[in-house]
């Protein structure tokens, strides 16, 4: 459904941050794409929906096609309508609309008012705490209340692919849990296509079909998630196991880490 | 007593007015974070247009109908605001606030060059389209004009404030006023809803200008109601639609209130003063205005 076929991206014409990458999606997976900060999760976000301009980016090499289209250079309000539908991160609810202004707001391409009333009334079945938060203002509700204003907001868009960027940043480990879940449900649900990037490995490796792990600027290694699960490296790095599936204290990981780079 | 009510009704309704000039600054600001400096001056290039259909088409041997005529002139500011948004602010977006800022400046000049160019330094009448005369209210007296002006303005806000609350387009210009990437992430084109956002507050200004004008002389002097507005708009808050009619309101009645008190002892100082000072008092204690968007920030 997404494919990523050798893509670079640079900004402000000398700095390359991302590197050949290759990346695929098939229709009903949950992808995950993993990685350290600043590996280059959320430049291969934006290049996909077209959003790199604002930071003076572009795509300089390679192609991106969602759907059997070519999108590499694509209008980010095309990119929406062909229903590839991106939640940024940092929780960037329009701050001073009510909650019902911004779950409207993503519905604003659909003239189909019907099923924008059925969409609507999906969204409160996903987050059953949004009907009673509707005339709140969205930049005084708390992170996880914002979350699902953010995700309800994309759904209203009626999206084939959505794609989450650090969903749980800033959530404690119970929301964190719960809104993988639901995320996992409204997948399954509405038969949607998910790629997500987290920090929060162990999580989202638990929920997906296929995952991918970045590091400086490249795609190093790729998986389902048994794959991923089994992988020595992944456990090491992102799920802090040692070989003999003993937890490992972060200085041996990131000790570890260091001379791994150096050698290979 | 009667005397201070009379002067506090005709204080409300010239602040009425101001605030529709106040609420095309608004228009343009949410959108584009711009503040257009140069918007009097689109006020009276509007009142030019005007002046060309009705006065310059009747002297030139056409006669057109006054609905026709306004038709007309909107058209025109419409092709007007857009123009302007095409060819100066749009390639300007991304640009350091300080260019555009000169820009802003730079559109005053031009317009008042190109206006002194295109129609002459000489001033023109407007021909009368709103009714002249007054309405006896019990003991007062009320400047029809101006009532029709200060009603079109109330009707006007709620009507706006619908549009940004409700309607398709309307929410993607608020999702624009709020944040680009985030507008863009949603699917929403930026540059179309700014170049809508021109055209819209340049079509509020020339209503303005019909309020203002209506059976009353036109010259390049009238330019200066845009920098009596902004003011108004500061203290309304600038994101916010609602907050530009009713800052008007207080500005309007203090103006009327200083022109009648104040102005026989100052020379007539007071008035032209007051808004700023208004201002620049309300701005040190809410800096974002009375209605504006408060920036909220979160640890």
């Amino acid at each position: 459904m997404l494919t990523l076929a050798n893509v670079d991206v640079v900004y402000g014409g000398v700095i390359q941050v991302l590197r050949s990458a290759n990346l695929e999606v098939r229709e009903g997976q949950m992808v995950v794409l993993l990685g350290a900060n600043g590996a280059g999760k959320t430049t291969t976000l934006r290049a996909i929906s077209g959003l790199l301009h604002a930071d003076h980016g572009a795509v300089t090499a390679g192609g991106i096609s969602f759907a059997g289209r070519d999108i590499t250079h694509q209008d980010p309000s095309e990119t929406v309508k062909a229903g590839l539908v991106q939640v940024l991160e940092g929780r960037r609810v329009l701050e001073h609309l009510t909650v019902y202004q911004n779950l409207m707001v993503g519905a604003h391409l659909r003239r189909d008012r019907a099923a924008v009333k059925s969409d609507l009334n999906k969204v409160y079945d996903f987050f059953p705490a949004l009907p009673a938060l509707l005339n709140r203002i969205a930049g005084y509700l708390s992170g996880g209340e914002m979350q699902m204003v953010l995700i309800g907001r994309a759904l209203m868009a009626r999206p084939r692919l959505l794609i989450l960027d650090e969903p749980s940043m800033g959530l404690a480990p119970i929301l964190t849990q719960q809104l993988f879940r639901t995320i996992g449900r409204i997948k399954r649900e509405e038969g949607l296509t998910v790629l997500l990037v987290e920090q929060n490995a162990r999580a989202a490796i638990a929920q997906c079909d296929y995952g991918y792990i970045m590091e400086g600027g490249r795609i190093v290694l790729h998986g389902s998630r048994q794959e991923l699960e089994g992988n020595q490296d992944v456990q090491e790095f992102y799920l802090g196991l040692g070989a003999s599936n003993e937890r490992v204290s972060y200085r041996e990981v990131k000790h570890y880490r260091r001379r791994k780079r150096w050698l290979g | 007593m009667i005397d201070l009510l009379q002067i506090l009704i005709e204080g409300a309704l010239v602040g009425l007015v101001y605030g529709l000039v106040a609420i095309s600054f608004v228009v343009i600001y949410r959108a584009s974070k711009i503040i257009n400096l140069a918007q009097g001056e689109v006020l009276v290039v509007g009142a030019f247009l005007l002046w060309t259909f009705s006065e310059g088409a009747a002297a030139a041997g056409y006669a057109i109908p006054m609905p026709v005529v306004i038709v007309l002139t909107l058209t025109g500011c419409v092709i007007f605001g857009w123009l302007v948004e095409r060819t100066i602010f749009r390639p300007l977006i991304g640009q350091p606030a300080f260019t555009i800022f000169m820009a802003g400046v730079a559109l005053l000049i031009l317009l008042r060059g190109l206006t002194q160019l295109v129609w002459g330094a000489q001033s023109r009448s407007i021909p009368v389209i709103l009714p002249e005369g007054a309405i006896t209210l019990g003991p007062f007296l009320v400047n029809t004009r101006l009532l029709i002006g200060a009603l079109f303005t109330v009707v006007l806000t709620v009507a706006l404030h619908a549009f940004f609350t409700r309607s398709r387009l309307g929410l993607r210009l608020a999702a624009v006023a709020e944040d680009h990437t985030t507008a863009q992430s949603l699917g929403v084109s930026v540059k179309q809803a700014i170049a809508v956002a021109w055209v819209l507050g340049t079509v509020v200004a020339t209503s303005a200008a019909v309020v203002l004008l209506s059976g009353s002389i036109l010259s390049l002097e009238v330019a200066v109601i845009g920098f009596k507005a902004l003011p108004v708009a500061l203290l309304g808050g600038m994101e916010s639609i609602r907050g530009a009619p009713l800052a008007g309101l207080i500005i309007g009645i203090l103006e009327a209130l200083c022109s009648a008190y104040l102005d026989p002892v100052t020379n007539g100082a007071a008035s032209g003063l007051l808004p700023y000072v208004a201002m620049v008092a309300v701005l040190l204690i809410r800096p974002y205005g009375l209605f504006g968007w408060r920036r909220i920030e979160r640890l």
